[in-house]
């Protein structure tokens, strides 16, 4: 009977964690412990499509704009080994956006906040490219990573160097990393919008510290703490905020943000239903006195080798940065850092999502295996949905659906 | 309350006879200890003088589970690892990154964008 190139790759890494283990117990384990460069070079393509729903007409003024942003997204990725030790890998994203994005916010009769949106004006691409090389000692792996993003208004570089390090049987892992980003940011229209900078840079720098343990044969977890200091122009070129009596502002967010992140992941497989499920939680609190509460459960149900079936379900509320304000009142001051972002305000979101994919292979052709996959996840946000109520929810609050489909290939 | 009192009286009848009888078994304790082996614990001096930690010493007599290597092809297995489509979870990563105002954590670094 022929077996599947899953069932033997499995098979595969089974016998070699065996054959290491046994060089361990004779005392020659050489550089085959389980924990090597990627054996097989992998390639995949993604393409996706987001798009958010159009704004409610009661949450903007008669006859506004109310289309919102739309986005295509293609990925292409790469990952390859040099030697048993060395591997690298790639990522390529390109997309493509247009469409309105949230301006200002004013007040409607009755002094509820409602969304301006800007004109549906905005296209642009963003380019994205990622280096990843990882070098595998006995004990663990040290990777380096670059990148450089470039928009029509926006660049970024970034470095990092992040590892892990094995011990007590490998049973204990622990990882950590540092990362720079330099962004410089110049603003399209800023001839037309004289609120809007030309020219401003930001820069960030971060780390973080991981803690994973293997419970047992079937459940791994693993604990985090990241940490991340952002410097320079933080504000969004492209926002205003509206005082009553026509006057407008820039948004002005100040010049420095440190963020933190504890996060807590486990993982356990049910070998009686075949089937995988991921649990998250993070909390995260930063300068701005945002803080959040996401929580994440994804289950992958397997029918046999080839179907697998995964959905999932995500929870996140956030609070308001201290300078979020929907607008300023009549003769009201100017604060002297504001932002109407609804992205700063206090709310709650829910989104959920189903995954299928699908495994084959062709062993008329080089016996490669192909894993196609077909998702969907709507994204639903509200003051409503907030784990502290919100008694004036912010207008632009988006919801959006995401398509996607992909083709994985492993040689 | 006649009926209360009556319970206290036979709990503290039972009490007496369960007494007694630990009592009478706790003569026999000692000789049904001496046939049980307990294993060799390292001694006194060893945590204190030898630097390992606790920790160390908790590992080599096994008070953790430890996993072996052969035990590991459902640890191995793709849905078990932390991101099992590592282009998704880029994407989905920076989604919510450009949406929320919270970061993503568990790495360092990654490229900025204009979109937040």
């Amino acid at each position: 009977m022929r077996r599947s190139r899953r069932e033997r790759r499995r098979e595969r890494a089974t016998l070699r964690a065996l054959t290491s283990s046994a060089l361990a117990l004779f005392g020659v384990a050489g550089k085959a412990s389980a924990d090597t460069a990627i054996d097989h070079v992998e390639t995949g393509y993604s393409f996706s499509t987001y798009s958010e729903d159009k704004l409610e007409a009661s949450k903007t003024i008669p006859n506004g704009e109310r289309d919102r942003f739309e986005v295509s997204t293609q990925q292409l990725s790469l990952a390859a080994p040099i030697t048993d030790w060395f591997d690298m890998s790639m990522l390529v994203t390109h997309e493509t956006m247009s469409g309105a994005s949230p301006w200002y916010n004013t007040q409607d009769a009755a002094g509820t906040p409602i969304q301006i949106m800007s004109g549906a004006t905005i296209t642009d691409t963003r380019n994205d490219l990622n280096l990843h090389a990882n070098y595998y000692t006995e004990e663990g792996r040290l990777g380096f990573t670059g990148g450089y993003s470039s928009e029509n208004d926006f660049d970024s570089i970034n470095f990092g160097s992040d590892g892990e390090l094995h011990f007590n049987e490998k049973n204990t892992t622990l990882s950590g990393g540092l990362g720079l980003s330099f962004d410089s940011i110049h603003p399209t229209g800023a001839d037309l919008y004289t609120l809007r900078p030309t020219q401003e840079s930001k820069q960030s720098y971060s780390g973080f510290l991981g803690l994973g343990q293997v419970i047992n044969r079937r459940s791994m977890i693993q604990g985090s703490f990241t940490y991340d200091w952002n410097k320079g122009y933080l504000s969004d070129p492209y926002k205003e905020v509206f005082g009553i009596g026509n006057r407008f502002f820039g948004d002005d967010r100040g010049g420095a943000r440190h963020q933190f992140a504890f996060l807590v992941r486990y993982n356990r497989h049910v070998e009686e239903t075949e089937s995988t499920f991921h649990l998250s939680y993070q909390y995260y609190i930063d300068t701005w006195g945002v803080s959040s509460h996401t929580f994440e459960l994804d289950w992958y149900q397997n029918f046999g080798d080839a179907i697998q079936l995964a959905p999932h379900v995500r929870y996140y509320s956030q609070t308001a940065a201290n300078f979020y304000i929907p607008y300023l009142r009549l003769n009201q001051a100017p604060l002297p850092e504001m932002s109407s972002d609804y992205r700063l305000s206090a709310y709650g979101a829910l989104s959920f999502g189903l995954k299928g994919e699908y495994a084959f292979h062709t062993p008329w052709f080089r016996d490669i295996e192909w894993r196609a996959s077909l998702s969907v996840e709507r994204y639903l946000s509200s003051g409503d949905l907030s784990l502290k109520s919100v008694s004036v929810p912010a207008p632009g609050l988006v919801n959006f659906t995401v398509l996607s489909a992909g083709l994985t290939v492993v040689f | 309350m006649k009926r209360m009192a009556r319970g206290l009286r036979a709990l503290a009848i039972a009490s007496l006879f369960s007494l007694c009888g630990c009592a009478t078994l706790s003569e026999k304790w000692d000789s049904l200890w001496s046939d049980v082996k307990l294993p060799d614990f390292p001694a006194f001096d060893e945590y204190t003088e030898s630097p390992k930690s606790y920790v160390e010493i908790a590992l080599e007599h096994d008070f953790l589970v430890r996993v072996k290597p052969w035990e590991r092809s459902v640890l191995a297995r793709h849905d078990m690892a932390w991101d099992p489509d590592a282009l998704e979870a880029a994407r989905r990563s920076h989604t919510f990154f450009s949406k929320e105002a919270t970061m993503p954590g568990g790495s360092a670094g990654g490229g900025g964008c204009g979109c937040n």
